[in-house]
């Protein structure tokens, strides 16, 4: 890549009265989605599906932040997906090992995922060497150290999903904050009230997934990274241009490698935590485009793949519009097939109408 | 580009072929590793397998030369293979000849097949979306209606006649006879016959050099890479950029409809996610080619070598017996590598920049 190419920064500058709400329109779009699913969706407009969204969108919350960081450096990262199915599968096979070798079960998670997360960042520390050492453009480079993940992962595994882990996996993915049992008035934190039976727990309502936590303290830290350290600062300064950075005196070398080495990490993280709420060591499946589905969500969040801009919470908002687009259209009753073409059409229409009345945003 | 012109000498000489040099080592390598690899045969199957993807890599470069990214391609090819699966297939059950069938049907695709790009164009161009969200959007658009087509398995019904072309030769050499072109000579069975050249592989070269002449040596390709360099700067030089862009597009829908065709005719059936595989391989080949991501770069000829990498390098490993997974590592390391290599000796094969 050229250093005319990374000083390229073709992203206009909104003016100040429409930027506040111009920068979020993917927000409004959202809130406009919920009503109308409110309406159509069966069962939609409900603590557990809202619950059930945020849930299920962890990974990806995950791989877009990842993502959000990268593509504000200007760069692209490609490998995500493939790192967390890395992560998730060398998480889980180390535990099937240990746990068959009469480790006790905590010991053997807390290594697992030790390992996964060492094995997402060798692949982001080999991607931040490439792109920031030898200059290989971020494309090929995390193009490369995806194709490294993808077989180092089919090899651990060899093409099916890890089973016979340590029990409480999914109890710990997929345990909430608070279980409520309104007909008995019985509750508790973290797992089903001892006096609720089996039969019963259809009737308890559960607050809170613990996902929550997790993904708020993420974001807020991530928010946090970018928008108000030197590290956020320098990110966008090389985002916006190298050469100036260079000159500003940013140690834009280790920057750029931190920065893989962040989305990996992110990754891998996205990969553990999809072991826990599944209870199994999921490889990635090759057609599955979650690197897509994350840089998509981040340019619908506002960012530009020529760089300098972006953030965390509006990526944030784009995977969720992304999320109850599908959820709201499937509660609604369009078959799936339609559904590809609807979350389509909509997000035509959506950017449409915030590039034709930039004025409305 | 004027660049290249004004460079002189060895270095030059190299620089501009560096991914020239990679493809011989490459062949090089398998010729030595991969048995049955060097052979007419070996090379023919490269070939044959390179047609679809040289398609949408080419359509990609145009896009990427102005600086956008076209995401569709890949579904786009999905669906013209079951349109042009669904509608031959259709029109011959009809009663209607396999070759008239079979012509209409392609000729309807390729019509039909200009939409997405139109989409993309006018999205892209008109409304300034930003190419990656418009082809996102219009990739999720043309796979759910191709799944919507076939009910989400492929589309069979395919007359043989496809095969036929499809799987055809340009040439026919039956030696100390004769030779006859795309139809197979009848022989009598035994008799050695030399298949010189997949049809399928000629009708790519055909379209491939039209869209390398357009963009190398016309106005249009010009305005190209002058929209892709400076779009400002475009504009005021009078470009009408917008319809352009638009054609741009339509052109990359184009290609990859007619990608989709060739994938109907090689493999006779129409598949939703034919292409699924090939959109990323497309865009890696126009990088591979030394495009940039930001525009302003990049030559249809440059991308076929990339192409070429991609395909020698799937096939030869495929011939050497390693396994799937194991390819992914082998393609990783050696696409970084090849990088590296570049950067490391700039003289040796520097880029143009």
């Amino acid at each position: 890549m050229g250093d005319r190419a990374l000083g390229l920064n073709r992203g206009k500058a909104p003016a100040p009265a429409v930027s506040v709400l111009g920068r979020n329109w993917a927000f409004f779009f959202l809130l406009l989605t919920l009503v109308v699913f409110s309406f159509t969706g069966k069962n939609f407009f409900a603590l557990n599906n809202f619950q059930n969204i945020v849930h299920l969108a962890t990974t990806s919350l995950l791989l877009a932040c990842a993502e959000t960081f990268v593509i504000i450096t200007g760069g692209i990262d490609l490998s995500v997906g493939f790192v967390l199915g890395l992560s998730a599968v060398s998480a889980s096979s180390t535990m099937q090992v240990l746990y068959a070798a009469h480790w006790s079960a905590t010991a053997s998670i807390l290594v697992g995922i030790g390992v996964g997360l060492v094995s997402s960042l060798a692949c982001g520390l080999a991607a931040g060497i490439l792109v920031s050492r030898y200059r290989v453009p971020p494309f090929i480079a995390t193009l490369g150290t995806q194709g490294i993940a993808i077989g180092v992962t089919y090899h651990i595994c060899g093409g099916f999903p890890v089973w016979y882990l340590p029990p409480g996996l999914t109890d710990i993915g997929n345990a909430y904050l608070l279980y409520i049992h309104p007909r008995t008035g019985a509750w508790s934190f973290f797992a089903r009230p001892a006096s609720v039976a089996a039969n019963q727990i259809k009737e308890l309502v559960r607050v809170f997934p613990m996902s929550f936590f997790l993904i708020i303290v993420f974001l807020v830290v991530l928010w946090h990274l970018l928008k108000n350290t030197k590290f956020g600062q320098h990110t966008y300064a090389i985002g916006g241009s190298m050469d100036a950075s260079v000159r500003a005196g940013i140690n834009t070398r280790r920057h750029l490698a931190l920065i893989y080495v962040l989305s990996a990490f992110l990754a891998g993280i996205a990969g553990i935590v999809d072991l826990f709420q599944t209870g199994t060591g999921n490889f990635t499946t090759f057609g599955a485009q979650l690197e897509l589905f994350a840089i998509a969500a981040v340019i619908i969040g506002g960012a530009s793949l020529m760089g300098g801009k972006g953030r965390v919470l509006a990526s944030a908002v784009g995977v969720l519009l992304l999320k109850v687009l599908e959820n709201g259209l499937n509660l609604s009753g369009v078959e799936p097939f339609y559904r590809y073409i609807a979350v389509g059409l909509i997000l035509i229409v959506a950017v449409v109408i915030d590039q034709l009345f930039p004025d409305l945003f | 580009m004027t660049s290249m012109a004004g460079r002189a000498g060895f270095t030059s000489f190299i620089g501009q072929r560096w991914a020239v040099l990679f493809l011989v080592v490459e062949l090089a390598f398998f010729s030595f590793l991969a048995g049955g690899f060097f052979a007419l045969n070996g090379v023919q199957i490269v070939l044959f397998y390179s047609t679809t993807l040289a398609l949408l890599a080419t359509g990609e470069t145009l896009v990427i030369v102005t600086g956008g990214i076209d995401l569709s391609v890949g579904f786009v090819m999905g669906f013209a293979s079951v349109v042009s699966a669904k509608l031959s297939g259709g029109f011959t059950d009809r009663g209607l000849p396999p070759d008239v069938s079979l012509l209409l049907a392609i000729l309807i695709t390729l019509a039909i097949g200009l939409l997405p790009g139109l989409v993309n164009g006018i999205l892209v161009a008109r409304l300034k979306v930003p190419p990656f969200l418009a082809t996102f959007s219009v990739q999720g658009i043309t796979y759910g209606i191709s799944l919507l087509l076939t009910g989400g398995s492929a589309a069979v019904n395919v007359p043989n006649l496809a095969n036929v072309i499809g799987n055809g030769y340009f040439i026919y050499l039956v030696p100390g006879r004769g030779i006859s072109f795309f139809a197979a000579p009848a022989v009598t069975p035994g008799t050695t016959v030399i298949d010189i050249i997949p049809t399928m592989v000629v009708v790519t070269v055909v379209f491939v050099a039209i869209v390398a002449f357009i963009l190398k040596r016309t106005r249009f390709g010009r305005h190209t890479y002058a929209i892709g360099g400076n779009i400002d700067a475009a504009i005021r030089a009078g470009i009408n950029t917008s319809r352009h862009l638009v054609m741009i597009y339509v052109i990359s829908s184009f290609l990859a409809t007619l990608s989709g065709i060739i994938y109907m005719m090689e493999y006779v059936s129409g598949k939703s996610d034919a292409g699924s595989s090939f959109m990323l391989d497309s865009i890696v080949a126009v990088v591979i080619g030394g495009a940039s991501l930001f525009g302003g770069t990049g030559t249809v000829w440059r991308t076929i070598l990339g192409v070429l990498i991609l395909s020698v390098l799937e096939m030869g490993l495929k011939m050497m017996g390693v396994q799937t997974f194991d390819k992914y590592i082998a393609v990783g390391v050696i696409l970084i590598f090849a990088v590296l290599i570049d950067q490391f000796f700039p003289e040796l094969i520097h880029k143009e920049d």
